[in-house]
Parts: structure tokens; sequence; C-alpha cells
């Protein structure tokens, strides 16, 4: 197969995020390119398709694990290593050199990078969370890039980071635990085992812990353990979805709850635990979501496939934009000279 | 004045009357005779006042008299002209301009060559309109005119070089004449028969004028260059090229003699397609190995030459697909699906054929197909040039290299698919220098099967359609197993390997149906296989073997991982890998990394 083939087959978009503006979308998959998207190519109301995406790409060794973006620079979290890339809203241009780089430092036991897996950004007080491949939750300034503190206690890698404004944050990883931290402490304030619930306990699957989100009073987590609802104060389990696959992807969207995984279909519960919307979706898996409310209505979830599935009522599939194969100067780039496998000759071996 | 006159006569009468009146009495005459010579006066007077009057009107009548004249001069050189012009007239009726018997351009190749008539043109008259292609038409053939004078003179140019050159070779003959002359004791103490080897292959002098250039090149490359190894040889009889090239005169002659009035009968493919009696054998490849062997014959009715390969080889029938896919993706777009001397479909047309009959015909005759590198090599022009403007030497060589290379490629492939389907290779020893962990499943089966059954797979990949240039694909089915687990891979050879690696799709058979569609850990596995690049191969590595390495090793490696969930452990670990899962994908160390001695399974 020929690698643009390859990499339309087997794209896996594992981040996505919006820009501060609102008017376009960033993706970024494990072959290091970031894709962006106007927003606005999706409300023209006509029946014209939608413009092509732009793409930069970061490098061949790159995986970009997870997008967020600040002020006016784009934030990718890779293996070891966070930068920031300017963004330039006029010229609509991600700059090709990176503005800052933070590294995550290694271990002393360990003997593989870690991978930034999920980020969580204060925007408030500049602050970013970011929960590694390490089991450690790094706390770094954006102001000056120093990591200010490290939350220590998981015991596997860390899949999902999330906070709220009042200090607290959530984080799920492979080992089978939620912990919850403050920022004002040193030791985690509490910690849930989802697989030691036998309501939501699936043997098959494991007890590691995909994705966790939180609102005003509710937890929402879920991975091989099917996913639950717990309240935020009294971490009691109140209500379990049943949700047919692995979760990846936990979200609250105004008074329901996304979830989806490794299963060809989205699902949309209410608080109580009814299906809302069931959206079928073409990824092996998803693994990002990212929605807005202003200007305009639009959910995009991404995943192990070449397209972005855009939603604008929540509900409803709307349209599916293809990732490679549909990028802006893709058609005028020559073809180049064709690599072929050279081999010796075979002497004496046959016949 | 006919009064005063005839008045001054009756008064003169009278007084000549009076007179003789008095003479008669003899009266005194006197008074009388002086008013008679008086009235004399007066007559004479008037006579010379009549005078006057008749001068003046024989004037006027001279001056109107040469005014008539003067018009009527006028009206006789109008008439003639009159006369002239309707002999124009008719002269013009009568002409009849060349024009008419001038061979024209067809409205569609006038319309696309010439610029077109100013605006307005249906304002204009189909003469004007007429005369306007006439001038654009004579620019045309003037320009052609000179473009051809620059050719001749650059044809002139060339051959007076040519003259130069054979002079300056004839000038060495003489040296090279006594040189052989010195060294012949030479050549007779190494028993070297030079002059034998030349009589013997004396034969190619009677190829066809392209064979005749490609051969002659073939053999000074076989004779400079060592890191080619292929032989060339001419097939065929002397003398069946000879009695060829007098059944074609004869032919030629008989034609001529009926002359152009009996209307061309049309040609049968069998007369037309008739190859000439040599043709070059080309083979490539060591002795003692599968030798590729070429077949290059010239067809003068067509003005191409063909290429059929065969392998010296006789087993399998597989092998001789392979090899005509080999010659029909050497270069890109470049099939043998049309004949490439432009203008020769209209030629064909003539004699009631169509490309495509002839090309189904040399096909039947396995005669083969007619590439356009095959032309490049033979120096036939093409429509497509591009090749001809290189070095013909360099590209022939590159040429020769080229089918080599893939040749090579496509036994070792052929050999990987023998050894796989009639289970006679050892993966034991052959993964040994590779990966020394161990190996857990095993493969149990590989077959051939047809296309519908491999679409018959529901994958994403299939979806991918990339622009299909005439690519056939051969299929076949492996199945592994691992005590309860069994994994089936569907593999797709594309007919323009090496260019494009085979294909891999992958379904895991255990606690339920796992594929790329429903696993994203099965997904990444083919992933891994499927991104396997040429360029990663090891020195002694085989590309299909390769790739079922990758994708037996990453089937054992998904076991183990996903066995170590559950209650009961039916797969321990048996590789080597720092972590089951990382990343938010839970991404599963398929990757093989190898530092010196120290190797490891990564993500």
């Amino acid at each position: 197969m020929k690698e643009k083939d390859l990499k339309r087959a087997y794209n896996n978009v594992m981040a996505q995020t919006i820009s501060a503006s609102h008017q376009h979308l960033f993706a970024g998959n494990s072959f290091g390119d970031i894709f962006v998207l106007k927003i606005q190519e999706l409300d023209k109301g006509t029946e014209e398709p939608p413009g092509k995406l732009k793409i930069f790409p970061q490098g061949n060794g790159v995986d970009i694990n997870c997008l967020a973006f600040h002020r006016d620079f784009l934030i990718v979290g890779a293996v070891g290593l966070i930068y920031g890339l300017p963004w330039n809203e006029e010229e609509e241009t991600l700059a090709a050199k990176r503005s800052w780089e933070v590294k995550i430092p290694m271990q002393v036991d360990a003997v593989e990078v870690p991978d930034v897996n999920s980020m969580w950004l204060n925007a408030d007080n500049d602050t970013l969370f970011a929960g590694c491949g390490d089991g450690v939750i790094y706390q770094v300034s954006l102001e000056d890039g120093r990591i200010q503190r490290e939350y220590r206690g998981h015991t596997d890698y860390i899949h999902s980071v999330v906070g709220n404004a009042s200090g607290q944050i959530f984080s799920g990883a492979e080992d089978g635990t939620v912990r919850v931290w403050s920022t004002k402490k040193q030791e985690q304030t509490s910690l849930l085992e989802p697989h030691k619930n036998p309501q939501l306990i699936r043997p098959d699957w494991g007890k590691w812990i995909g994705a966790v989100a939180v609102s005003e009073d509710w937890l929402l987590c879920g991975g091989g353990p099917r996913p639950s609802i717990y309240h935020l104060r009294a971490l009691e389990c109140t209500r379990v979805f049943d949700f047919p696959g692995r979760v990846h992807l936990c979200e609250f969207v105004d008074d329901s709850v996304f979830i989806g995984g490794e299963y060809n279909h989205v699902q949309s519960y209410t608080l109580h635990g009814e299906l809302q919307a069931n959206i079928p979706v073409e990824h092996t898996a998803c693994y990002s979501v990212v929605w807005q409310t202003a200007p305009i209505n639009l959910m995009s979830i991404a995943g192990f496939s070449n397209k972005l599935h855009i939603l604008k009522d929540f509900r409803f599939l709307d349209s599916k934009i293809e990732l490679y194969g549909n990028v802006q100067g893709e058609d005028n780039q020559a073809e180049d000279e064709e690599e072929e496998l050279i081999e010796e000759p075979l002497i004496g071996e046959a016949s | 004045m006919e009064t005063t006159l005839n008045t001054q006569f009756e008064q003169l009468q009278k007084i000549i009357e009076s007179i003789h009146v008095a003479k008669s009495k003899g009266q005194a005459t006197e008074e009388g005779r002086k008013a008679a010579t008086l009235m004399f006066v007066a007559l004479k007077h008037a006579n010379r006042e009549v005078k006057q009057k008749i001068k003046d009107g024989r004037d006027k009548l001279h001056m109107e008299k040469s005014k008539v004249d003067l018009s009527r001069l006028q009206l006789q050189n109008l008439l003639y002209e009159v006369s002239h012009l309707k002999k124009e007239i008719v002269r013009c009726q009568k002409f009849k301009s060349r024009d008419s018997q001038l061979e024209l351009l067809s409205e569609t190749e006038y319309a696309s060559q010439l610029p077109s008539m100013p605006s307005a043109k249906a304002d204009l008259s189909s003469h004007k309109k007429h005369v306007h292609r006439l001038e654009c038409e004579l620019r045309l053939r003037k320009d052609l005119d000179k473009q051809y004078s620059s050719l001749l003179s650059s044809k002139q140019e060339l051959l007076q070089e040519n003259l130069s050159q054979t002079q300056r070779y004839t000038s060495f003959s003489p040296a090279l004449r006594t040189l052989l002359g010195a060294t012949k004791p030479l050549h007779d103490a190494l028993q070297l028969s030079l002059d034998l080897e030349w009589k013997l292959s004396a034969v190619f002098k009677y190829l066809p004028k392209p064979l005749y250039v490609s051969f002659i090149n073939l053999q000074s490359l076989q004779r400079t260059r060592d890191d080619l190894s292929f032989t060339a040889e001419v097939v065929g009889y002397e003398s069946e090229a000879q009695m060829q090239e007098l059944l074609n005169e004869k032919r030629q002659a008989a034609l001529r003699r009926e002359g152009p009035t009996k209307t061309e009968e049309p040609m049968d493919l069998d007369t037309l397609l008739t190859p000439h009696a040599l043709h070059i054998k080309l083979t490539i490849g060591n002795s003692g190995s599968n030798q590729l062997i070429l077949l290059i014959r010239y067809f003068e009715g067509i003005k191409c030459a063909t290429v059929w390969a065969q392998v010296n080889s006789s087993n399998s029938q597989g092998e001789t697909n392979f090899i005509h896919n080999l010659l029909r993706h050497l270069y890109a777009n470049d099939m043998g699906n049309e004949i490439p001397i432009p203008g020769i479909q209209y030629e064909l047309g003539s004699s009631g054929l169509t490309t495509e009959e002839c090309l189904r015909y040399l096909e039947d005759k396995e005669f083969g197909k007619p590439f356009c590198w095959l032309q490049a090599m033979c120096l036939i022009p093409t429509a497509n040039s591009s090749m001809l403007e290189r070095n013909l030497n360099k590209n022939t060589r590159e040429i020769i290299a080229r089918i080599e290379r893939r040749w090579n490629s496509w036994l070792r492939l052929s050999q990987q698919i023998r050894g796989l389907t009639y289970k006679d290779i050892d993966l034991y020893t052959l993964r040994e220098n590779i990966y020394p962990v161990g190996l857990s499943c095993s493969l149990v089966q590989w077959t051939a099967i047809t296309h519908e059954e491999f679409h018959a797979q529901n994958s994403d990949v299939l979806k991918i359609s990339s622009d299909d240039r005439g690519i056939t694909y051969n299929s076949y089915r492996a199945v592994f197993v691992r005590s309860s687990a069994k994994m089936e891979c569907f593999i797709r050879i594309p007919s323009n390997y090496p260019l494009e690696m085979p294909l891999w799709i992958l379904t895991v058979h255990w606690n339920g149906c796992h594929t790329s569609q429903n696993n994203s850990a099965i997904k990444m596995m083919e992933y891994w296989t499927n991104s396997l690049q040429p360029k990663q191969l090891g020195p002694n590595e085989r590309l299909l073997y390769a790739q079922l390495f990758r994708t037996i090793y990453s089937f054992d490696i998904f076991l183990e991982t996903e066995g170590s969930m559950q209650s009961s452990i039916e797969y321990n670990k048996e590789k080597p890998y720092i972590s089951a899962f990382s990343k938010r994908s839970r991404a599963r160390p398929y990757k093989y990394i190898k530092k010196g001695s120290v190797y490891a399974f990564k993500q």
C-alpha cells in the first residue's frame, strides 16, 4: 500500500480542540499531523460541501496525544513533551516553530519516555494539568513553563485528567482507580475503584478507567468497567449506564451525558440513565469529542478513522468530514519517484 | 442681304434700263452712268459683305463639325471599353482558381490549428472566410517549409559530420590492420578466434533496423558491463529473412504495377502482423537460476516492436502471470494497451482494422505487447517521446536493470508464496536471527483464494479507492492457530509489486470475532503489518516473511495482553515487553525494537 493510502486507512485521531475565537477546530493524529477545520465552513447553509482542511505536519516521530488551546497558541501534548505553537488567526496558519516546550521529567526507574495522555487547562490562572504515561499528574504554569508540582499516587499510566474551578482535580488511570486531588493538599483527597463494584465490573475488559468528566455536582467515569455517575460530595455511585463497549470518552453536555469508546455508536443519556440518542460512527474506537454552543452549536467526534463526525444538535449526525484526502494543496503534490524493493538475485536456489 | 442685293440689282437694272432708254432716245447718259457706277460700288460692297458672311458661316460649320467629331470619338471609345469589359467579364467567369485543387486542412483541424477569424464571423461572406483560411494555411505552409528547410540543413550537417567521422575512422583502419596483423601470432597463441565469432553472428545484419539498433546496443552493454547479467541473441535463419525480404519486394512491385487505380484491398491480420523472420532473444538472470526470457519481435505492418516474456523453467502457471505483470508495470502508464506509434490507427483504419483487434491478435499469438519502453529501446519514435530524449545506451541499461530488479523481487516473492503454500519453509529457523523470542502460534494453512472471496472481507482499507491504474491482485488466505484462538489473514498481492506492498486484512477468532472494524487493537495490528516499507527490511529479510512475522508476533502479543485481564489466564506473557498498554488508545506493544543484543516489543 502507498503511504498516503495507509494514512487514510489507519488514521487515528486522538485529540481535538477548538480555538479561543471559536472559529477553528484542531485535530491531531498519531501520524503527527494537525488538521485545521474552519468552523464557518460547516455553517454556510448552502448545498456546497465545506471547504478543504489545512494540515500542519509536526514531524514523523511526533505522536499527538492531546491538544488544548490557550489565548493565541495551540498546546500539543506529545511523547515526553508539551509544546506551544502560535496560531495566526488572520492568516489561519500554525507557526512551524515551537514558541515554548516543557519536558516531562523522566522518573528514576522509568524505562520509557512518558506520554502526555491528557491535559486539563485552567485558563483563569494559566495552569495546565498534564496526566502522563508514568502515572503522575504534572501541574505546569503556562507563564514560565515551570512544573509547579506533581501529583503522585497512580500505579499505572493516566488516561484522563479533568478539574473544576474549586481547585479539585480528577484523574482516571489504567490501574483502575479514579483519584480526586486538591491543589491545596499534598495527598489525594479521595479514591474510587469502580472495578470493585460488582455492578460495574466487566471482567473480560479489565479494570482500567478510560475517561473521566465532571459537572457541578457529578463525576462521570468509565473504561473497562461500565460507565457510571458518582455524586461529587458523597462519592457514591448513583447511576450506571448500559454502554455496550469499552469507554474512551465521557462528557457532560448541558444536561446530558455523552459516552463513546470502542463501539460503533456514541450514546447520549439523560442523568437518569435513559438513552437519548444513539449516534452511529465509523470509528473503530472514539477517543475525542469537542463541542461548543456559540457562535453555532457544534460537536465533533473523532477516533480511529479518517473522518470527523459533526453533530449540530448534539443528537443526530450532521456530516462526516474526511481528513486525509480533503486537505488543501494535497492534489498538487507531485508524485514522488516510487520507492521500490531491491533484492539480491537468487543464485542456485531455484530449479 | 438677298433683298438688299435684289433691290440693288433692281435699282441697277432700272438705271441701266433708264440709260438704255436714254441711249435709245439719245439723251445724255452721263448722269445715268454716274449713278450706275455708284451702284456698282454699293454692289461691290454688298458682294464683299456676302463673301464675309459665307466665310463666317463656313467657319462656324467647321467648328460644329469638329465638336461632333469629338463626341463621336468618345462614343467610339466607350463602346470599345464596353466590349473590352464584357470580354473581361467573360474571362473572369471562365477563370478557374487553383485553390480549388489545393488540399486543405479539414474543418476541425483548421479550427484547432489556426487562429480563427476576428469577431463578427457570421457577417463575412463565405468567400472572404475562404480567403482568410487560404492566407492562414499559406502562412502555415511557409512555416512548415521553413522548418523543413532547417531540418534539411541539419540533416545535411549531420551527414557532413557523419562523413567526416567516417573519414576519421577509415584513417584509422590501416593502423588497425597493421595492429591486427602484428597481433596475429598472439591470437594464435591464445587460440582466440575473433574472425569466427563475427562470422557466426553475421545473421544480425538481416535484422530489421530497430531491432538491429537495439541488438547492437545490447551487445555493447553486454561486453562492457559486468553488473548486469543478461545475454542477447538473434533467433531465426538468414535464409528466411532473405526470403521474406524478397516476398515483400515482390508484393510491393505488384502493388506498384497495379497502380493506385486499384483500391487497397483490406489486409487481413495474418499478413499485416507477420513478424520479421528474425527476432531477439534476451535472457535475463544468471545461468543456473530461473531466467527470464524476453522475445522481441518487430512488425513492419504496424511499425513497432513487441515483447513476450517466458520463464526458462517450466514450473507453475502462476509465474507467467507474474512476468506479464512485471512488464506491464515496468513504467507508470505504460501498460501496452495501445499501439504507441503516432497515426497508426489511421493507417490501420484504411485497411479496415482497429488497434484493439491487432493487440488481441498479438496477445493470442504470443507476440506480446508493444510497450513504450520497448520502442525506446529500439529507437522507434512514439507518442510518449520523453524516453527517447535520453541517451539510448543509458536508457537501455536502465530498462534492463529495472527488469532484472523486478524479476528478482518477483522470484523471491513467488518462492516465498510457494514456500508458504507447500509449507516447505521452516518458520522457526527463518526467524532465528531476527526474532530471538519464541513463537507460540503456528501457520496451518496458506491457500490462494478468489478476488471475490477477498472482497467479502468487510474492511475500511478496501474502501480507500486509490486510483486504479490497471492493477490486478492475487489473493491468499492464511490461518494461524494458538490453542483456542485462530487468526485468519487475507492477503492481497498487487500486480505492480514491488512498487506496492501486499495488503493484509486480519480477523481474530477468540471470544468472539475481532476485526479492524470492531477492535482497535486489531486495527493497530493490521497497520503494523501493512506499514512495513521495503527500506525497513534487513539485509537477509524477505518482505512477505517479514510481514508474516510482524503479523504472527502481533497475534501472540494480542493474545498475551488480552488474556492478562482474564480471571483464568489462557496465555501467559512470553514476549518481552515493558507495558501491555500505553496511551489512551491502550496501544499494545507490537513494535519490535532490537538494539544490539537487547530487544523488546514496544508500542
